[in-house]
């Protein structure tokens, strides 16, 4: 028993692994037909009154996957991996760990990685189920702009990982460390807003797999904020096996 | 949005020109794209029940409640929150692991040859020493440790006592590596790697089982060579083997104690630091983890704090004392009872004790006479020797019928008291109790 298979049955044997592919997978089924029935749903939500949207195009549909995917698959995917990383937050485990590893490196590479290729994989699920969703709905999708969307996606979301693996070096209780991660991942976007930078910002990655489907931006365009997502998340993961080395239980 | 997007996009088109009706009606011609949605929602909420009746257990509330969250909670919320928050990880819905908690197996009786635990017993007298501590300091603003000087013989079976709140736990931990100190050095023997590490309350991942915790930790610290094997030997020699594949959350607390032992086993550790060990188990328990740690005197280092004096007496030969952080006695724990116990007898008589209680309280060499029993009497004198020799004088003298006159017992928890003064002792004397 390795501790990367001790990862992988803690994916498959708890609720983890189902719940981020059925969020994931929820959300790329229901968002296409909400997209495209919306003014339908709207009418009746609102006892009679006309109400007339213009017609979805597949690349509206894949914007509303990603947009709830960025925020409710963000949140379950920061849960899951919180609890997961957060190694120290039962002192006997933590003694159980932490009295039998040489570097606190064995404990987080399995952990982290875990999460980053479950988290992906769950995005790419839902994209899949989307893409589905919205080919016999609405229209037809670009598959390379698809595809260079669940890239811009998947290193987004190992970003959010990585980001959380530092805040579990930061606090010990999982609560804390979910909520930590989601108040930097929320206050990125507000560093968007600096014209100079906001191409480098990995925010700039959450809004990209619907942009390169409708065709507004090409990948090279993402090239800068991949790259700073990339190096950010492996300097989060270093600061916190440093944090993590020297922290007491 | 174009009619080329084939006939579902057409039949919805169609439908919406035909004025409003029941919102079904539009989302009929969409149906090969919700029936994924449906088999999804439904297909999770179905998993969820079956999982929920075939549960022996399941947490934070009644298999009812979770049912009518799982069914009437908006899909898939409610079947969502019952997998984290209602469902039984510890293997509760049948199979092998079984839900309900159970006694462990009596420890093995005689280890095999590839028992951790090796019966041989080696003299301690002038053992080399496996740890020393130095000035060891953790000031947690008045608590804590406070320049403690430890020295543990390679072999021994090192019995460290201290009232709630001495440092017990924080220099276990600075030892172990999880702490550290202020100012002071641990200077360690062995290899740390060969340092194993029972928490009084140890904890694992509920979703293993107990062959898999072992065998984690076999991974983590075992020498190579080691594997399954070991890992029975280990679950046998505590007495788990029985529970083999039961998942960890489905174990007492007791059984939980053990496997911890057994972690720190299946590694070979050459020192063991054990923090309370049987502090959770019930006296057969008791008897069979202090057998256990009795066993590996000559083989490992064995380093293991008790607030039952009774348990540290029974299996230590060396004792440390601490209070309020600073270490007061240290070195075996004979000589601790020898140094600090008040010398006393017990003495029975046949024909009535008033006549010689108020001759002993005469003399001057006796420190206090008390009625032990209707016809025995507890003598403390200011030495052996002042008693030995003046007792039966006294008894002689009344002309009193002697029955018997013997030592009162020597205890750790009598010395323990001498040596720290500490007028209330809770928490120290339960075990040593009937």
């Amino acid at each position: 028993m390795s501790l990367w298979r001790l990862e992988w049955l803690r994916l498959v044997r708890t609720p983890r692994a189902l719940a981020l592919a059925v969020v994931f997978l929820a959300i790329g089924l229901i968002e296409p037909v909400a997209t495209r029935y919306a003014s339908t749903l709207l009418s009746h939500a609102s006892h009679g009154a006309v109400i007339r949207l213009p017609k979805p195009t597949p690349a509206d549909a894949l914007a509303s996957y990603v947009s709830e995917a960025a925020i409710v698959g963000l949140i379950v995917l920061v849960v899951v991996a919180a609890s997961a990383l957060g190694f120290d937050s039962s002192p006997g485990l933590a003694a159980f760990f932490r009295t039998r590893v040489r570097s606190v490196w064995q404990l987080l590479a399995p952990r982290f990685a875990a999460y980053a290729v479950a988290g992906p994989l769950a995005y790419l699920l839902g994209t899949l189920a989307a893409w589905y969703e919205t080919h016999l709905l609405i229209g037809a999708l670009p598959v390379a702009g698809v595809f260079a969307g669940v890239l811009c996606g998947a290193v987004y979301l190992a970003f959010a990982v990585a980001v959380t693996a530092l805040a579990a070096s930061l606090a010990r209780n999982t609560v804390a460390s979910a909520g930590i991660t989601l108040a930097i991942l929320l206050a990125l976007p507000l560093l968007a807003d600096v014209r100079a930078i906001s191409g480098w910002v990995p925010s700039a990655l959450v809004g990209a797999p619907a942009e390169l489907v409708a065709g507004a931006y090409q990948l090279p365009h993402y090239l800068p904020a991949l790259g700073v997502a990339a190096v950010a998340g492996a300097v989060a993961l270093a600061l916190a096996a440093r944090l993590l080395q020297t922290r007491e239980i | 949005m174009t009619e080329g997007n084939g006939p579902v996009q057409f039949a919805a088109v169609r439908l919406d020109a035909a004025g409003p009706s029941h919102p079904l009606t539009h989302l009929l011609p969409a149906l090969p794209a919700v029936i994924p949605i449906l088999v999804l929602l439904l297909g999770l909420d179905v998993f969820c029940l079956v999982n929920l009746v075939r549960a022996r257990s399941v947490r934070n509330a009644p298999k009812l409640a979770w049912a009518i969250v799982i069914v009437f909670v908006s899909a898939p919320l409610g079947a969502i929150l019952y997998l984290f928050f209602g469902m039984d990880r510890s293997g509760g819905s049948g199979g092998s692991g079984g839900g309900t908690k159970t006694q462990p197996s009596r420890p093995a009786a005689s280890p095999t040859h590839a028992d951790p635990v090796r019966r041989v017993v080696r003299p301690v007298g002038a053992a080399p020493l496996a740890l020393t501590t130095t000035d060891l300091t953790r000031d947690y603003g008045g608590t804590g440790l406070f320049h403690v000087d430890l020295s543990v013989p390679r072999g021994s079976i090192y019995g460290l006592v201290g009232l709630n709140g001495a440092g017990k736990t924080t220099l276990l931990s600075i030892i172990a590596g999880t702490r550290h100190p202020d100012r002071g050095s641990v200077s360690l023997a062995v290899d740390r790697r060969r340092v194993a590490v029972c928490p009084d309350v140890p904890e694992f991942d509920g979703w293993l089982t107990a062959a898999e915790v072992v065998d984690l930790a076999r991974s983590l610290v075992a020498p190579a060579g080691h594997g399954q094997a070991e890992v029975a030997a280990a679950l046998r020699t505590v007495g788990l083997a029985d529970a083999a594949s039961r998942r960890v959350g489905g174990l007492s607390r007791g059984m939980l104690q053990r496997l911890g032992l057994a972690c720190a086993l299946v590694g070979d550790p050459r020192l063991l630091i054990l923090d309370e060990p049987t502090s959770a188990l019930d006296p057969a328990g008791r008897a069979d983890m202090l057998g256990l740690v009795a066993a590996m005197r000559g083989t490992r280092t064995v380093i293991f704090s008790s607030h039952i004096l009774a348990d540290v007496q029974r299996v230590a030969d060396q004792v440390g004392i601490l209070r309020d952080g600073r270490l007061l006695y240290e070195g075996s724990t004979r000589d601790l009872m020898d140094t600090y116990l008040t010398p006393s007898w017990l003495l029975r008589l046949a024909d009535g004790v008033d006549p010689v209680a108020a001759a002993l309280a005469g003399q001057p060499w006796v420190t206090k006479v008390e009625l032990a029993e209707p016809d025995v009497l507890k003598v403390e004198a200011t030495s052996i020797a002042a008693g030995e020799r003046g007792i039966p004088v006294v008894i002689a003298g009344c002309g009193a019928r002697q029955v018997s006159c013997e030592p009162a017992a020597a205890d750790l928890e009598s010395a323990f008291l001498a040596l720290t003064g500490a007028g209330d002792p809770a928490g120290l004397t339960e075990g040593a109790r009937p």
